[in-house]
């Protein structure tokens, strides 16, 4: 079986041009990959992500300004470093939610600030169960929960990590609202707690309460 | 005469280098780590501060080197720094033997 | 009915011989280059580079852990990459070529498989990768402290000050923030006494 592929090989390969023909391949494929390779980096950067369509542009302006965008050390989070998944195939294949934005930006889902506003605890929601579903995944990238240093926290912080540890929190369940504005709404440890869906159902569906901490 | 003097030799050489050996040098230096001198200061290396060797000249041969050495890492003084007034960090220990400890490796570089 | 499928797309291929190897060639690349990919990010991992060989675990590694880069108050690190090569791909790859130098001495001339070898190596070490950060103006620092975006109230006002005056003096991070990973060789000069000649040198450069 073998030496029949390998006899109809050497019988293409013996073939005028075949050689040019198969370095034609490589280069079509290495160009093509090289091409994949870079747009997906593109698409990536903030400067894409956040410019593309002017549906983001509130949420960029949103993240100006907070933890993840300036502080002491100038060490930054921009916009795939959240959202998306930063090993190379699920990046890729997340990426594909790209045809879902497209589908969103031409009929217009979010276009003014009024659409964007009724839907923003959906879309919000939508993060914060992809968060919770992936433990957070995005957001130990960089943060290395066993190589936070105790004696560089506060009191307060120690305590309540050792909490969400032990209540089975995710990041977060706590941390959310700080790149973007929080909506209205139940929040993560609302809709994700064991408690709450013991709790009954009705009264939790009714009216939604704030989770301003304020 | 001969006994004599090699005893006083003796003395000396032990002296000297029991007064070497006071000085732990990975304690010392641990103890700059972790009080952030070597955020500023580099052993024999142009860094933000005067470097250890440049002070260790500074004070050679001063009489009251250890005692000026010591306030200033223990007290705050304030220095300048381009024409700034700044506090000078202190040492994140109050035994008094590592201090010493700390100013006699300083001065031996 | 496959057999004649299959007899059917043999005689098709045979007689599109150029479309076959066209997709053959196609397909090669592709597999070819994914494997090398692979190679590199895998090389890039904290665990190959600072564990597989002993040179390195027993001294940068143990020198790195406990340091700011790898543990802090946020957790946030930076590992041997990082810091070391740049992160712009075709730049990475051609870094990485210089890992062949790492094997040579590995395993060939061993010039620092001792603690006291290493020692000895340690100020020229030092030295060329202070050349290296200096002439590239830092760029590694920079792929993730952004100057711009350093929050003043943040700041104490001496790191406020003495980044004025790094500005001032055209100073690279590296100038001042150097010793924070790895110890400090004890002899030799330290980065504001190397003569590196940036100007020469453009930001996005490679080496």
């Amino acid at each position: 079986m073998f030496k029949k592929i390998i006899g109809r090989i050497r019988a293409w390969g013996s073939r005028p041009g075949s050689l040019f023909i198969l370095i034609a391949g490589l280069a079509v494929g290495g160009v093509s990959f090289a091409s994949f390779g870079s747009f997906m980096v593109y698409a990536n950067s903030e400067h894409f992500c956040a410019n593309a369509c002017h549906e983001m542009q509130p949420l960029q302006k949103e993240h100006k300004g907070t933890i993840h965008d300036m502080n002491r050390s100038g060490v930054r989070a921009t916009c795939n470093d959240c959202h998306v998944p930063h090993e190379y195939v699920p990046n890729y294949l997340a990426k594909l939610g790209l045809l879902s934005d497209v589908w969103g930006h031409w009929t217009g889902s979010i276009d003014t600030k009024a659409e964007f506003d009724a839907k923003r605890y959906e879309l919000a929601k939508r993060v914060w169960v992809y968060m919770k579903s992936n433990d957070s995944r995005e957001c130990r990238h960089c943060h290395t929960t066993a190589k936070m240093d105790p004696d560089k926290q506060t009191e307060k912080a120690l305590k309540r990590h050792e909490k969400g540890r032990l209540e089975g929190l995710t990041c977060i369940e706590c941390h959310f609202a700080i790149a973007h504005t929080e909506p209205d709404g139940p929040g993560p440890q609302e809709l994700f707690s064991v408690k709450a869906a013991a709790a009954d159902a009705p009264a939790s569906a009714a009216a939604p309460v704030s989770t301003r901490k304020d | 005469m001969k006994l004599l003097f090699s005893l006083l030799v003796a003395c000396g050489l032990m002296a000297a280098s029991l007064a070497h050996a006071a000085v732990d040098a990975d304690a010392a230096q641990a103890q700059l780590k972790k009080s952030d001198c070597l955020k500023c200061h580099s052993v024999d290396k142009k860094k933000d501060g005067p470097s250890f060797k440049e002070t260790a000249k500074k004070y050679k041969g001063k009489a009251d080197a250890e005692e000026k050495l010591t306030k200033h890492i223990t007290t705050n003084p304030t220095i300048e720094i381009d024409g700034k007034k700044e506090e000078h960090k202190s040492l994140k220990t109050k035994d008094a033997a590592e201090i010493k400890n700390v100013v006699q490796w300083i001065l031996a570089q | 009915m496959p057999k004649r499928l299959i007899s059917k797309v043999r005689r098709w291929a045979a007689a599109r011989r150029a479309i076959v190897v066209l997709a053959a060639g196609f397909g090669l690349a592709w597999v070819g280059l994914t494997l090398f990919g692979t190679t590199m990010v895998y090389t890039s991992t904290e665990a190959f580079c600072a564990t597989s060989c002993h040179e390195m675990a027993n001294n940068s590694n143990m020198e790195y852990i406990g340091s700011s880069h790898d543990r802090n108050r946020t957790g946030v690190r930076a590992t041997c990459v990082d810091c070391h090569v740049p992160h712009a791909p075709i730049p990475l790859y051609i870094a990485k070529m210089g890992a062949l130098n790492d094997l040579w001495s590995h395993h060939v001339t061993h010039t620092v498989d001792t603690r006291e070898k290493f020692e000895a190596q340690r100020p020229k070490m030092a030295q060329r990768v202070w050349t290296y950060m200096k002439g590239n103006d830092s760029r590694e620092c920079r792929h993730c402290h952004t100057p711009a975006n350093m929050d003043p109230d943040k700041q104490s006002p001496i790191a406020i000050a003495r980044h004025e005056k790094g500005k001032r003096e055209k100073l690279t991070c590296v100038d001042c923030h150097f010793g924070i990973t790895h110890h400090e060789p004890k002899s030799g000069p330290g980065p504001q006494e190397l003569d590196v000649d940036r100007s020469l040198i453009p930001r996005s450069a490679i080496f």
